[in-house]
């Protein structure tokens, strides 16, 4: 198991070395100077160029770029946006509320999808079934910020229980999670189907297998059998489908943001290529692959926890 | 004396059972009638093609019918109490601790993801109410009885980590934890290679003996009946076509279908072709009004397309539902073939 975490860690952050390469040099080859600003005298902008390394060709600008990652932990400056200011400094003045919206619509969405796959899948065919499976198909196929514009027409226009955007003035964390509720649920929908939609699928099957049925024959009530029995061995595939709805979650924040008006990374990623604020956008970029990669890494190591067939390797 | 008595005492008796299955095109008949009894310490096989209703009939013993099945008639006799009327709460009372089963499939039966040790210990704690600590004992003993070596290291391993045959003997194992009088066997061999099904068959012959329990056995291998059973049912599209015991179903078989099934069952002197029964079993959904054979029927009379036939009596303990056993049926005698090869049988048997 330690080999097996040990292995993953490493890929995990040669992927990482990788997306970050690749970053830099995709953002770089785009027809924009950093400084395009005429108010900036051309000596200043020489005497920045020159200290930021970009005087010199690409090859060594990369060279200096993960020379100062690795001696200094130093990813650079934004240059447009907030010129001056170390880039994780940026993106820690803007985490905060993305952070809550990915989190809390994840937190919201994981046990509501297994609780409504659970139903569908015991009240196979019944009514029960047939509404949640209605309801999956619906949020699944339309995107979230079509729920985002419709929720926040309903609950602030119609009936106004919910501010219409972001309270970025909230002092207390109940006023912002109060602001941010809407925009939470709107993106919690979707991913809240697909894990409906998998576990059930995934339930059906194990409740029809032999070893549920020989678990009954054991004494096993048909609610004991389904906990100790079918839960678990569904998980396996649930956890394979956590990866891309965090990916998800978060590309479908950053409309969701924007409709929110939530002062958030996805809108400051979409700005910093816009205006082209490079070591900005690769540090963005970079911030959105790592909690891909720690997300698979997780689940990675899961899959062991839940599965002994992959723990153990090994055998079929 | 006790011993004596008991040995004819009936412990499970099913009456006349009918289940059928809702279908998208109707109701499948898939049991139509079966009667048997299973008396205490024997061993009783029901034989058939798959579809036959072998497994769907001991599955209404166990209360483990899926949920498209219907009881539509008949009685499950057991221990004063009618099996079919039983609640699930009920059910779950006689589940694994009078009754234990093993499937077919060893690799599908166990959960894939618990530990061996832990699926024995849970049936122990479930029927026999022990703690942990006792149970893990029991449990080892089990593993052992079943022919298990290093059942330490064994305990902790998953199912995936064993052969087919240790897999079966663990499910038997499992099996066996309710410390039950009745022992179903869905056909227990059939996922395994030769060798280890003779292994697993006088494991089972053993502890049946040694806890003297009563069997069912559920085959479509008349060579594993006749080294297991007592009694033979022969089933065919949902009934009962001929019932008596081992001797009688393979030294003096009446019904053509029983003939069909030992002709073409291979051996090793046999040197003409092997006989396959021609055609299918009928569509469920709709049974043909007469003998549901006769369509596959080489001996088919006109009766035999309009009349279900009866069970005709011929000894005691034999019967069979065939209208060649009518009095005015036309005298009918087993194909040439097939007697040869019970007389060998008979001389091997009288030779031992």
């Amino acid at each position: 198991m330690l080999r097996y975490s040990l292995a993953r860690f490493g890929a995990m952050l040669l992927t990482m070395f990788i997306i970050m390469s690749l970053s830099f040099w995709i953002i770089r080859l785009m027809p924009q100077s950093i400084f395009e600003n005429p108010e900036v005298a051309p000596e200043v902008q020489k005497l920045l160029e020159a200290e930021m390394h970009l005087d010199k060709p690409m090859v060594v600008q990369y060279y200096y770029f993960i020379r100062d990652i690795i001696t200094k932990r130093d990813f650079g400056r934004s240059v447009k946006l907030r010129p001056g200011m170390e880039v994780f400094k940026v993106i820690a003045s803007r985490i905060k509320p993305s952070v809550v919206l990915n989190f809390f619509s994840l937190l919201m969405a994981i046990p509501a999808g297994i609780i409504l796959g659970t139903i569908a899948a015991l009240q196979r065919n019944k009514l029960a079934d047939n509404i949640i499976s209605f309801l999956v198909v619906i949020f699944i196929s339309v995107p979230s910020f079509v729920f985002g514009s419709v929720l926040q027409y309903t609950f602030t226009f119609k009936i106004p229980i919910f501010p219409t955007l972001y309270d970025a003035s909230a002092t207390s964390f109940r006023a912002m999670f109060h602001s941010l509720t809407l925009p939470i649920i709107a993106l919690a929908l979707g991913p809240c189907a697909t894990i409906a939609r998998y576990l059930r699928g995934e339930l059906i099957e194990t409740l029809s297998s032999e070893f549920l049925l020989l678990a009954r024959t054991k004494g096993l009530t048909r609610a004991q059998a389904v906990v100790r029995h079918a839960f678990r061995n569904s998980m396996v595939p649930i956890a394979n489908t956590v990866i891309p709805m965090i990916t998800g979650i978060m590309g479908g924040s950053l409309v969701i943001e924007r409709i929110f008006a939530v002062p958030g990374m996805g809108g400051q990623l979409v700005q910093s290529i816009t205006v082209g604020d490079h070591f900005l956008t690769v540090a963005l970029l970079m911030f959105y692959s790592a909690i891909s990669l720690v997300t698979i890494f997780i689940v990675d190591i899961s899959y062991g926890l839940i599965d002994p067939r992959i723990r153990v390797g090994g055998g079929k | 004396m006790a011993e004596d008595r008991n040995k004819n005492e009936v412990i499970l008796q099913v009456k006349d059972l009918r289940i059928s299955f809702r279908a998208y095109g109707g109701l499948v008949k898939a049991v139509r009638g079966v009667s048997f009894d299973l008396k205490r310490g024997e061993t009783v096989a029901i034989v058939g093609e798959s579809g036959s209703g072998k497994s769907v009939s001991i599955k209404a013993i166990m209360g483990i019918l899926p949920g498209n099945a219907i009881i539509e008639g008949g009685e499950i006799l057991y221990g004063g109490m009618d099996l079919t009327k039983l609640t699930e709460e009920e059910f779950h009372k006689i589940r694994g601790k009078r009754i234990g089963l093993i499937f077919q499939d060893p690799l599908s039966s166990l959960n894939p993801i618990m530990k061996v040790g832990a699926q024995i210990m849970e049936a122990l704690i479930l029927s026999q109410k022990m703690d942990k600590k006792a149970a893990r004992i029991r449990a080892l003993e089990l593993m052992e009885a079943v022919g298990i070596p290093d059942v330490e290291r064994r305990f902790h391993q998953y199912p995936f980590q064993f052969s087919g045959g240790m897999r079966q003997r663990i499910v038997i194992a499992i099996a066996l934890a309710g410390d039950p009088e009745i022992l179903i066997c869905d056909e227990p061999t059939t996922a395994l290679d030769v060798t280890v099904q003779a292994r697993i068959l006088e494991l089972i012959n053993k502890i049946k003996e040694d806890r003297h329990l009563s069997v069912i056995f559920i085959t479509h291998d008349l060579g594993v009946v006749a080294q297991m059973a007592d009694r033979v049912n022969v089933m065919y599209a949902g009934k009962i076509v001929e019932t008596g015991t081992t001797e009688e179903i393979f030294f003096s078989p009446v019904h053509p279908y029983t003939w069909a099934l030992l002709s073409s069952m291979p051996d090793l002197e046999t040197k003409e072709r092997l006989l396959s029964i021609p055609g299918a079993p009928p569509n469920m959904i709709a049974p043909p009004p007469g003998d549901a054979f006769s369509v596959r029927n080489r001996y088919a009379m006109k009766i035999d397309f309009e009349k279900e036939p009866p069970l005709f009596k011929i000894t005691d303990t034999h019967y069979a539902a065939t209208w060649l056993l009518h009095p005015k049926a036309p005298p009918v005698q087993m194909p040439e073939a097939l007697r040869a090869r019970i007389e060998r049988m008979r001389r091997a048997v009288a030779n031992g």
